[in-house]
This record gives structure tokens, sequence and C-alpha cells, in this order.
């Protein structure tokens, strides 16, 4: 971490505000012009149990938190006893003394304060809040004014609040840490907002979802923007619906995307298919929680990689990729879109809920995403799935003169159904020529990333590729991290060369489900798999030891 | 061959009373053209059975949907483009069946859509098991032994959920059954059009539908009327059986707009994005 990283974390119960306080922070340290990564670590519930936020900033590059704090605010005896050690050499604690008593640090009253105030328990994040600002040697009328703008439900309360917390902190941490500020002021961003920006950058006209975690922010955000973005999302009855729905929108033109986690997915599958075999534009948004079943519903997992390059009854086309970081989430999202309409068939972006309710400043450039087209039908007879050698055919909407016929059985050309052998024949064929066309396509895409140029060759995907750039940068250690962007059609000509090398795999699957596919698609054979799943994404520090290890 | 009609052979059996169906909807279409809506602007969808061979056999552009399926499919059609008009062909297993909860949902959102059930009590293309309507005591493949559910009455549930047109025709008094489908596709908002339909292979009820069934003289004004109408036993009454006005889930959702006509333009997006961003945090 050496002596860039500044890492602070907020931890109590669900409701007194914890997130909110990590949100805070987070905008402090961006206004300073930092970079930011923000992870919250919360449990499926409304009241009690145990909430924290992390915060890790930097003037470099940073792609991940850590989970050893400067300034560690721990405002209920749950939060101190987990994460009292979690503290980096010249780190401070700083407790609430009337719920933990006597600890390590230094102890506030923060809930004796808070009973002098209306909503007790919200408040102490404002508490966390002002103790972040007493240790950067901020002063007073900063902290009012970010209170005032922060707080404004109950500005008057949280200000006063916040000035006897200060009174009682500021003499003990004044000061403690100075952080350097950088040149310019970045935006940030959840990866489900920038998910959905890309798309939206795309074209999309329409959201389909069904609320899942950590899928659910999706909807959350573009329905909250529906009016500025002049879009529309709709909140169907179930997740077939919201599939079936989206299909319908889009043979009638509108750009559509549907988004769930595991099991939502799970449902969508046989319409996914569906789409395939209609040959129907669609982005799906896969969002993992650790599975199989219910799961953890908001932690973070990649199980689900074989089930997303698998979806779906039979043989068609899809197209598959997993983001590697927030900025990159909204240029995946745009091409996969663009994808979507430029072959007629389900692309599908894979990701974690580590990805999507993380939040990082971010580098986008709107004018690099994709635009979504179709090859449209000009004029004469109109056939729906006119047999081209590419196996892509004109798209028309309705309302036309022509005839368009969308058919889920097996269709000749106009779309009829069809059970003839020869016809059966050359559809088949027709959709196992559009995915080789798909593959030629992809051959001049940048479907790989890769970082570094020496040391041994470290393979990863999706948000694992976070921890592990940061799990790098941090002991400051040579490797070459290839990420493949894209995992179906698998970029095979990417890895070419590697054979020969000893490659160390890392992810999020008990079972190792990407060495696995790199085993299959390329034949090589990794020498080591770093896994890790209890649902808690890596921390560079124990990963950065780990890849030590076998370096 | 007439100008409704494709070149897909059809495959029901002579007699078959989708026959009546079929030509009582293209009489619709002819109708509907007279009335100002051209057949460009009529869409179908339909689910999986015998009554969903009418999408190959109908010269009209639409979706082939999956089995329970098709009034999710219409909805999106719906949803994009508000200027379509969407009928949905959809089976009793379809519709009462697998597709249940689109139904009850389309009715209570007042989804814009007609939705034509081609009601034969069976399911006859997978070789005469019952339906979520068959009588208890109904003998089939999957229960040689007799149905021991009873049957349920989809009008009563759909009056409940919310639709705002409710009717049943017969395809044997085809002039009647074309007139219901006009008003039910003119008619903006959640339409259900129950066609009562013998199966001559599985279940033949012309004998039993001749016998019992009666023109409703008028369509009755209270909820608790239409409750009764929709309930009778003794008697199976054809006809318009409830209509109300009540505003259409699209419009609800962005008024007068048309996603696919009014779509945000390339460089307009951009900037959004760019204000929206700024704004976070």
């Amino acid at each position: 971490m050496g002596d860039k990283v500044f890492t602070f974390i907020v931890g109590g119960k669900a409701g007194e505000g914890v997130k909110k306080a990590g949100s805070v922070a987070s905008k402090l340290f961006k206004g300073m012009g930092r970079n930011v990564f923000q992870m919250d670590d919360y449990q499926s519930l409304i009241r009690g149990g145990h909430n924290f936020s992390v915060v890790s900033s930097s003037i470099g590059d940073i792609t991940s938190h850590y989970m050893k704090a400067d300034l560690l605010v721990l405002i209920d005896s749950l939060s101190y006893e987990i994460h009292k050690e979690q503290i980096t050499k010249e780190g401070i604690i700083v407790y609430d003394s009337d719920v933990i008593g006597y600890g390590e640090g230094i102890g506030v009253p923060l809930s004796s304060e808070a009973k002098n105030h209306e909503s007790p328990d919200l408040i102490k994040g404002v508490g966390a809040v002002t103790a972040l600002f007493a240790a950067l040697g901020l002063d007073k009328s900063q902290l009012e004014s970010t209170i005032r703008t922060e707080y404004s439900k109950n500005a008057e309360e949280n200000v006063s609040y916040a000035m006897s917390i200060f009174e009682a902190v500021d003499r003990k941490i004044e000061g403690k840490f100075t952080l350097e500020a950088g040149e310019s002021s970045r935006p940030m961003l959840t990866g489900n907002e920038s998910i959905a920006l890309g798309a939206y950058a795309s074209g999309l006209d329409i959201y389909y979802a069904y609320p899942m975690t950590p899928s659910s922010s999706i909807l959350h955000f573009l329905a909250a923007h529906e009016k500025d973005l002049g879009i529309t999302t709709v909140h169907p009855e179930s997740e077939i619906a919201v599939i079936n729905m989206a299909i319908g929108s889009a043979i009638t033109g509108a750009r559509v995307m549907v988004g769930s986690s595991g099991g939502g997915f799970a449902l969508m599958e046989e319409a996914i298919s569906l789409a395939g075999m209609t040959e129907t534009p669609l982005l799906c948004i896969l969002s993992s929680r650790p599975g199989p079943s219910t799961g953890v519903p908001t932690y973070t997992s990649q199980g689900d990689l074989g089930f997303a390059i698998h979806p779906g009854h039979g043989e068609f086309p899809k197209i598959v990729a997993s983001p590697g970081s927030i900025s990159e989430a909204f240029y995946v999202a745009a091409e996969l879109m663009g994808l979507a309409w430029q072959f007629q068939t389900p692309t599908i972006l894979l990701t974690e809920k580590h990805l999507s309710e993380s939040s990082m400043t971010v580098d986008i450039d709107v004018r690099m995403a994709n635009w979504a087209e179709a090859v449209m039908h000009k004029e004469g007879e109109y056939k729906r799935y006119l047999d081209t050698s590419n196996g892509v055919s004109a798209l028309l909407s309705p309302p036309s003169d022509e005839l368009i016929k969308w058919n889920s059985y097996e269709h000749d050309e106009m779309g009829i159904t069809t059970e003839k052998a020869e016809i059966i024949v050359k559809m088949q064929d027709k959709r196992r020529r559009k995915r080789e066309t798909i593959e030629r396509y992809m051959k001049d895409m940048q479907t790989v990333n890769r970082y570094g140029d020496k040391g041994p060759v470290i393979c990863t995907y999706g948000s694992t590729t976070m921890s592990v750039l940061e799990a790098l940068r941090y002991k400051g250690m040579n490797a070459r991290v290839v990420q493949p962007l894209y995992l179906e059609p698998f970029p095979v000509w990417e890895f070419e060369g590697y054979e020969n090398e000893g490659v160390i795999v890392v992810e999020q699957s008990s079972i190792g489900q990407f060495a696995t596919i790199i085993k299959e698609k390329t034949g090589i054979t990794a020498t080591k798999v770093i896994k890790k799943y209890d649902g808690r994404s890596f921390d560079p520090i124990e990963l950065s030891e780990e890849l030590q290890g076998v370096i | 061959m007439d100008d409704l009609t494709t070149y897909a052979q059809n495959t029901w059996c002579p007699g078959c009373s989708n026959f009546g169906i079929f030509n009582a909807f293209k009489d619709a279409i002819r109708e509907l053209e007279e009335r100002g809506t051209s057949r460009d602007r009529v869409i179908m969808t339909a689910g999986i059975g015998n009554h969903a061979k009418i999408f190959d056999y109908l010269k009209l552009s639409g979706f082939y949907s999956l089995h329970g399926r098709s009034m999710a499919t219409a909805q999106g059609i719906k949803m994009a483009n508000p200027d379509l008009k969407v009928v949905t062909f959809a089976g009793d297993g379809d519709a009462y069946g697998e597709g249940m909860a689109h139904m009850i949902f389309a009715a209570k959102r007042n989804a814009d859509i007609t939705v034509i059930v081609h009601n034969n009590g069976v399911y006859a293309l997978t070789t005469g098991q019952i339906t979520p309507v068959s009588e208890k005591g109904t003998k089939g493949p999957s229960t040689p032994n007799g149905s021991v559910e009873p049957p349920l009455n989809p009008l009563a549930l759909m009056l409940e959920a919310g639709a705002t047109f409710i009717a049943r025709g017969y395809p044997l008094w085809m002039d009647q059954l074309t007139e219901i489908i006009v008003s039910a596709v003119e008619h903006e908002g959640f339409s259900i059009v129950e066609v009562l339909q013998p199966c001559i292979s599985f279940n033949n009820t012309y004998a039993k539908y001749n016998d019992m069934t009666e023109v409703l003289k008028k369509t009755p004004e209270s909820y608790d009327e239409v409750m009764k109408v929709v309930k009778m036993k003794d008697k199976i009454p054809i006809g318009i059986m409830y209509k109300v006005k009540r505003p259409t889930y699209h419009r609800e959702l962005y008024g007068n707009s048309n996603p696919v006509m009014d779509r945000v333009k390339k460089e307009d997006r951009r900037e959004r994005i760019q204000e929206l961003i700024w704004a976070r945090y």
C-alpha cells in the first residue's frame, strides 16, 4: 500500500448510515482529485446485522479497496470485534464509547450525543464523517458545508451533532493524516451505473427487469433517470415476463436490455434460446452472487461463468463478455448492445456484485461508445430469415407492407414453420455460419486485455482483474496479466504462445471454472489456480502474498 | 387462397372449429381496414398448440412465441410502438395454464392488447390431456382415472384482475365472432375474447355448445351483473360481457410518446450522459 493509499473503513448496523458515510468520504477524496475505490459490504436485511463501507484512495491508480484501514470508525460493538485488527501501522480506531466501553483507540460518545437529536441511529454515520474530517485536518466550516449538502433532510440537527462530535474528537486526532491532492477531479460511478449508461449510449430505449440483487440498482438508476434520459423502464411480474416482453420490443425496433442475477437469469433461459432461434437482438446483464440457488444475495462470486456461456437449449450463437473495471463496463455494455444488433442474437454481459455495486473514479469518453445498428431491409420482397453467406439476414420492423414473421419453431426463410429435413439443415447451417461470422469479426476486436510486459503470466477475468492489478501494484510485482474480455466465442487466437509458460489463474469459483475453460479452449493447463469463494472479493494484500508464494 | 392466407399447408382436422376462428379473424381484419386500421398495423403473436398454427396460415406480420408467453411478447410489441394494434392467439393451456400470470398482470395493468383464447378444453396437440378448464372427472392420458381438480373460471378471474373488455364467441356464429373481434381490437385496453372451440378429435363439444349457448342480448353494466353472467352454469352466454374505459398501461407509463418513433439521438445521449456523470457523487 506504501504511503500513497489512504483507507477509511466505517462499520455499524444496517440503518446507521454506514454506506452513506462511505459515499460522503468517497466524494471528499474525489474532490481532492484522488482516485477512489469504494466497496460496500452489507447483508440481506433491513435493520441490525453488520454493514461496513471501505473507501481507499490514492493519487495514483487504484483498482481495489484495502481491508486494512488508516482510519477505522466503528459505531457498534460487532463492528469493533470484527474490524479492530484491520488497521495499518499508523492507523487509528475511533469507536463509539457508549456501546463499546473501553477499547483500543479513541472512544467518542457517538450514541449519547446522538440521543440529544431526533434520529439517533442514522445520525451516527454523520459522526463517522466528522471523525474523518478531523483526522484529515479539515476545519469546522468545511465540515458544516458538507453535512448541510449531504444530510440535507435534517440539516440543522445533523450539523449541530457534527459540531459536538468534532469538539470531542478533534483534540485527539486533529490533522493526523495529510493527504496529497491530485490534479483534477474525476467522476465516480458504480459498476451498475456504468453498465446502464453504456447501454444507453449505444441506444437503449427500454429496460426490463425484475428486482434481484446485485443487479437491481441498474433498474433503480435507470428508473430514477427515465425522464432526463428519455427512456422507458418496466418492472413486470417475473423474469419470464421481463425477457419475453423485451423480445417483443426488440422486434418492434426498440433497443432493449434485461438484467438479473443467477436465479432470474435461469428463469430467462428458455427465452434466451427463443432470441437465438428468432434471431432477436437482446442484451442481457447477469450480475453474479454466490450460488447455487438463492445463495448469498449481497455478496460476490464468479460461479456463473459456465452458466453464462452456455445459456439456453439448442444450438445458437451468443456472445458473452465480462468487464474488468467500472470504466470498461461502460464500453462493454455499449459494444454488446452493438453486437446484439449487428448479429441479431443474444449477448450477455457477465459481471459480479463486486463490480456491480462497488464504485470507482472513472475515465469514460462517451464518444468511444458503440452505437447499435442493424443491417436493415431496403426494398423488394422481404424474407425474415433470408439465407445469406454470413448467416445474417436484414432486419425490418413493423409496420410494413412486407410480411415479417418471427418464429420460435424451425422455419423457412419466410418465417413459416417447417419440419422438412433439408430446411432444418439449411437453418441450422445459417445459425452456425452466423457464429463463424461473429468469431471472424471478433478477431479484429479487442477481446483480450494485457497488462505488464514481463514476469509470469496471470490469467483472470471480470472484477477479479481489479483485485489482481491492485495486488501487483501493492507489492510492485512484475507479471503479465491476460484478461479475456470476451468469454464466448472464446478468443483462443489470443492465447497462442502461452502454451509453454506457467500460467497462474486467479478466479472466484470453488471448482476453478475459468481454469477449466482455458484448458478446454486453449489446451493450456494452469500451474496454479488461486481461488476464493467466500463471497468476498480478494483483498489486494492477501492476494499479493498468495501470488508471491507461487511466482 | 385469399389475400390473408399464406402458402403454408393447413393441417387442422377437417371440420375443426379453428377454421371458424381463422375465417372470422380474416373478416375482422377486412372490417378493421374499412374502419381505418390497415393490416400492416395489426401485429399478431401466438403461443404453442393447435390454435397457434394460425400464425403460419395468416398473412399478417408477427411473432410465433413460446408456450404461455405470447401475451408477454405482445405487451412488449405494444410498449415499443403504441401505434400498433397487437392481437395474441392463445390456447386454453397457454393462456390459463402456462401463461396465466401474464394474463392476470396484463389485465391488472390494462395492457392495450387483445387476447383471443381458443378454448377447446383439451391439450390437443399433445394428444388429449386435461387443461385448467377441464371439468372434474375428465379422463385423458395424464389423468386415466379422471381429473381430481375442479376447473378454473378464467373470465371471472379476468374480471377480478382488471380486464376492461371481456367477451365470449362461438365459431359457428361467425358474423358475431367477427364483430366481437373488431370491437376487442378497437377497444383501448386489455381485451379478452374467449372462443368456445370444439375439438372434433379429442373433445367434441359441438352438441353441448349448440344446446347451451345463448346470445347475450345486452352488455351488462354493473360488476355484479357481469360476475353473474360469467359464472352462469345452465347457459353459456355469447357476446360482449364487459366493456369499460380505464387508462392503458403504456399511456400511464409514458403518455403520448412512442419509444421507437421518438428515440433520443446519439449526440443528445452523449450530452445527457456527461451531465449525469458529473452530477453523481
